[in-house]
């Protein structure tokens, strides 16, 4: 080699690790983070093992009306003689199915607009942030409510209601990033060596920008998922009143609130908890991922 | 040999630190900041610290202060006497007596410092009130007589200003006339023109001398940059690894430094008046992470003098020609003491590193 | 000047609008940040460019690497107008002119690591085979004096000077002829800065590249750099072979600007006189008329406010072979 003289350092000590390899590192760390992660796991095994876990089909009419826990039936039954319990689990399924393709839909189309906006500037960022700023005057539930009466009922149509509704929120936050990074060094030596722009914006400046999108993904989906139940409380849900949609089930199980008040407690539950759960691990993302907290 | 920090306490000092020992602990885990510091200062004093980014020099003056990030920070040994009286006991509120009154501080970026939603005149006021019982009259002509002092022109007006309205240099003039309000005994000026421009260091720098002359006020001046140092301090730390490493009056030091990391740190410097285009002797490697307990000497690693010894037993601040006088240890005949078993001869010193067959 | 010359900037000027209004935008001022600045670089030879911050020193350096597209003069590198190259050209030229920056911790892309962040220029002028490109890789890393090991590393894993090192090797990458370096050891810790100048000068030795070395740091703009060019309110006002301008400076803000660096050495501060400057840099959008330097000027005053220096803007011109000043009265420094 050409250098001479001792080299300047020796060998670090310990192993390589990627930024994502600390992040779980601390993440790990935060308590509350995975109180979080723990109701998710519980949201997410209860969505997908629902069919094995399930005792009864959603529908099955399996007991006797409104009775309370026991045994055969551990949330009870409601009205027509449903186990609660097995509704709960398949009613995660829904919330997970609409949540989760809501918030990636409502991520496409927000950072694909933020993408432009941030990326380019001038006119073109000019209309989309107003746009966005039209779209986020509007109350989300409200902008939902209006698609599904506009679309009709079902699944496919409360999907697209809440993407629109959220889509603008990731498109302003990367946009935002994106503009503070056009000027961050690295950037500028990108540009020097001759990047081309779309080279700059795919290696250099969104993946820079993606942790506070992971970030919001996560608190958004737990807004999501009350509001999925917000739509159904509305009867804007799922099209088929039987289909075990949490808020749809609130509804019905409101009536018995005297003679049956444990049906609304697990149903609430499970929202609650599902909620929680994103909103705690969407904040301890936002310590864990942010590098300026780094020791 | 006569360590220093087994002297007796002398009293009479405006202010003696002695053993001071600084922790951050947080996740279980401990950061070394500051590992035993002892000096004295003496009225109209100005003691130079010298050292590197997380050599513990700014810390030691948060902890003088009780200043120190909570609940992270503590002071797990050491005492701090002001006029004899202890510090790092004291409550809060007796605490905050003390501070700006009897020891006043500078920092480096003014903007952390001054309260950006309130007029400089507000800040002013507040700070004299807040310790003195004078009415806000008599609190404005002090505030105006202050900026006079330190050179801001149109002191009146300027008064109503915020202070992103003063440029940096400017902003600098604030904060020492801020910290001068209630003519403090002690200025602590933490890395103060760090953040400005040469000829405006050169400026506020001026300013400070005259104003701490004029008024007797023992300073402790920390800088990286050891030019400021040579035109400021009478004596001078240099501190590394949250320790004081080699300590003596500046004429001293400069002439003679013993210790490998002050030799080093002169070095590695490029002088104005130097050889031009000679090469520089940098030290090599990175100053040590201080989440380890520190085992023997702290600058073993990047030391070109080090010895087997070194690594395992940490060498003790001591007087390095075996002097029997008694160490003095403030003043302008303050006794030369260096940490180091294998401290850098006077013939080595114009190389940088070692002579052949030293090692 | 001696060798052949590689860079040649004339009348460089840089203005920023500052634009407002809600809807239809409108230029209310402007920022001068550089106002007609020229010089030359010379093959393998190492200019200093010094400063204030707000000088304009690091518009220059944006101006030549173009990061910045100049409002008005000329850039010549090796044939080519840099100021006015587009395109396939500036592509072209941008592989010979490579920058390092400050901040060793915003330079370098946290996400990708030491490796592909020093791959990246060849992976974007396809310099060839993916296996070629690595053993660069490890060669560039072993140049600048760091373990080739550590290409699979990422950027925070380093303290500040490796990373100052990993930025020096990125900058290498494509065999510049020209390296603008904007102040690229003042954010190092002093026992570090003297590596990355040691290093930076070794470099210009083995590989005989030029630099354009931009520092607000006297001491060090003449340790490293050849000749040195002092940089006041967007323009230069005194150029000179580094020993010169530091042993007989002409500039009255030059000399101001020296005598204000300070010294490590107790026994020379005691005796150095200072001229010490009143007030601040006036602002570049609302440049003094005449002399940008007048409102500071120690001399004009000494002089008794000569009519001149307020009414007339001195040109850049030459005293001595290689020196030149911008000053109406240089000789009575």
């Amino acid at each position: 080699m050409i250098m001479r003289g001792a080299l300047v350092d020796p060998v670090m000590a310990s192993a390589p690790s990627g930024l994502w390899r600390d992040a779980l590192r601390r993440l790990r760390r935060n308590r509350l983070a995975m109180i979080g992660v723990a109701c998710m796991t519980l949201f997410f095994a209860a969505a997908i093992l629902a069919p094995v876990i399930a005792p009864y089909a959603s529908n099955d009419m399996s007991g006797p009306s409104l009775s309370g826990p026991s045994a055969a039936h551990l949330f009870g039954t409601d009205l027509l003689g449903r186990d609660v319990f097995s509704r709960v689990l398949y009613g995660a399924q829904i919330s997970l199915f609409v949540g989760v393709f809501a918030v990636v839909l409502a991520l496409i189309i927000g950072t694909t607009f933020g993408a432009i906006a941030g990326g380019y500037g001038g006119r073109v960022d000019g209309i989309i942030m107003r746009a966005t700023d039209v779209l986020l005057s509007i109350p989300t539930i409200l902008l939902a409510i209006g698609i599904v009466t506009w679309l009709g009922q079902g699944l496919p149509q409360l999907v697209l209601a809440i993407a629109v509704g959220y889509a603008p929120v990731f498109a302003r936050l990367l946009r935002g990033s994106l503009l503070a990074l056009r000027e961050a060094d690295y950037v500028i030596a990108a540009r020097t060596i001759g990047g081309s722009n779309s080279r700059i914006l795919m290696r250099h400046m969104l993946p820079n920008a993606l942790t506070p999108l992971i970030v919001q993904a996560t608190l958004v989906l737990a807004t999501a998922i009350i509001d999925i139940a917000g739509l159904g409380f509305l009867g804007l849900g799922p099209a088929d009143p039987r289909t075990p949609e949490w808020g749809t089930m609130l509804v019905d199980a409101r009536r018995f609130m005297q003679t049956a008040p444990h049906i609304v407690f697990f149903i609430g539950g499970a929202i609650v908890i599902s909620a929680i759960g994103f909103n705690l691990l969407g904040d301890g993302l936002r310590e864990s991922l942010d590098p300026k907290l780094k020791r | 040999m006569t360590e220093k920090s087994a002297t007796p306490v002398s009293a009479g000092h405006l202010l003696t630190v002695s053993d001071l020992t600084v922790r951050f602990r947080s996740h279980g885990e401990a950061v070394y900041a500051v590992n035993g510091v002892s000096f004295d200062l003496d009225a109209g004093e100005t003691l130079g610290v010298a050292g590197e980014s997380g050599c513990g020099k700014s810390v030691t003056n948060l902890a003088i202060l009780g200043l120190l990030p909570q609940p992270a920070g503590r002071v797990e040994a050491g005492s701090v006497q002001l006029s004899g009286r202890e510090l790092t006991t004291l409550r809060e509120e007796e605490l905050r007596k003390v501070r700006g009154s009897e020891i006043a501080m500078i920092f480096q970026d003014p903007m952390t410092s001054l309260n950006p939603v309130l007029r400089i005149e507000e800040q002013l006021i507040e700070t004299i009130r807040a310790h003195r019982d004078v009415t806000v009259q008599a609190a404005r002509e002090r505030a105006i007589e202050l900026l006079v002092a330190v050179g801001v022109a149109n002191p009146e007006s300027r008064l109503r200003s915020y202070p992103h309205e003063f440029s940096g240099g400017m902003r600098q003039r604030v904060m020492i006339a801020m910290a001068l309000a209630l003519e403090p005994r002690i200025l602590i000026a933490d890395e103060p023109t760090t953040a400005l421009d040469v000829t405006i260091q050169a400026q506020v720098l001026d300013l400070l001398r005259r104003l701490t002359a004029e008024r007797g006020t023992a300073t402790i001046l920390v800088t990286h940059d050891l030019g400021v140092l040579a035109g400021m301090a009478d004596r001078i730390n240099v501190m590394y690894a949250g320790k004081v490493i080699e300590s003596g009056t500046t004429e001293e030091l400069f002439a003679h430094p013993r210790h490998p990391y002050t030799v080093g740190l002169l070095r590695s410097i490029p002088r104005l008046d130097g050889e031009a285009g000679g090469k520089l002797v940098p030290i090599e490697g990175r100053p040590p992470d201080l989440v380890a307990e520190p085992v023997g000497c702290s600058f073993y690693a990047r030391c070109a003098w080090r010895q087997e010894r070194c690594a395992l037993e940490a060498p003790a601040l001591v007087q390095i020609d075996g002097g029997t006088q008694p160490i003095v240890t403030t003043g302008a005949g303050a006794t030369h003491v260096a940490a180091c078993f294998n401290p850098v001869a006077q013939a080595e010193v114009a190389e940088g590193r070692p002579a052949a067959g030293r090692r | 000047m001696s060798g052949q010359r590689l860079l040649q900037v004339k009348d460089l000027e840089v203005r920023f609008p500052i634009r407002e209004g809600l809807i239809r935008e409108r230029t209310v001022a402007e920022v001068r940040a550089v106002d007609g600045v020229s010089f030359e670089v010379a093959k393998g030879e190492i200019l200093g460019l010094v400063g204030e911050s707000g000088c304009g020193k690091s518009t220059v350096a944006r101006a030549i690497t173009r990061v910045v597209k100049p409002t008005h003069g000329s850039i010549e590198f090796d044939g080519h107008d840099l100021a006015k190259a587009e395109g396939e050209e500036l592509h072209a030229l941008r592989r010979r002119v490579q920058m390092i920056f400050q901040d060793p911790y915003a330079s370098l892309n946290p996400r990708m690591t030491v490796g592909a962040i020093i791959q990246e220029p060849a992976d974007i002028y396809k310099v060839g085979t993916t296996a070629e490109r690595r053993a660069r890789v490890s060669e560039l890393l072993g140049l600048v004096g760091l373990d080739p090991r550590f290409a699979d590393r990422y950027p925070h894993e380093f303290s500040g000077g490796q990373r100052q090192r990993i930025g020096v090797a990125r900058a290498l990458a494509l065999n510049p002829d020209l390296v603008v370096a904007d102040e690229p050891v003042s954010a190092l810790d002093v026992s570090v800065q003297a590596q990355i100048l040691n290093l930076l000068a070794e470099l210009r030795q083995q590989l005989g590249l030029a630099y354009l070395f931009i520092a607000h740091d006297l001491s060090v703009v003449r340790h490293i750099s050849d000749r040195t060019a002092v940089m006041y309110l967007g323009k230069i006002v005194e150029v000179a072979p580094s020993i010169e301008l530091n042993a007989a400076p002409l500039h009255p803000y030059s000399i101001a600007l020296l005598s204000a660096v300070p010294i490590p050495d107790p026994a020379i501060e005691k005796k150095r006189k200072r001229i010490i400057l009143k007030g601040d840099v006036p602002s570049p959008t609302n440049p003094p008329s005449g002399c940008g330097f007048q409102t500071r000027c120690w001399l004009k005053e000494k002089l008794g406010n000569p009519e001149r220096c307020s009414t007339e803007s001195p040109v850049l011109r030459e005293t001595s072979s290689g020196h030149q000043v911008a000053c109406h009265f240089p000789e009575k420094a």
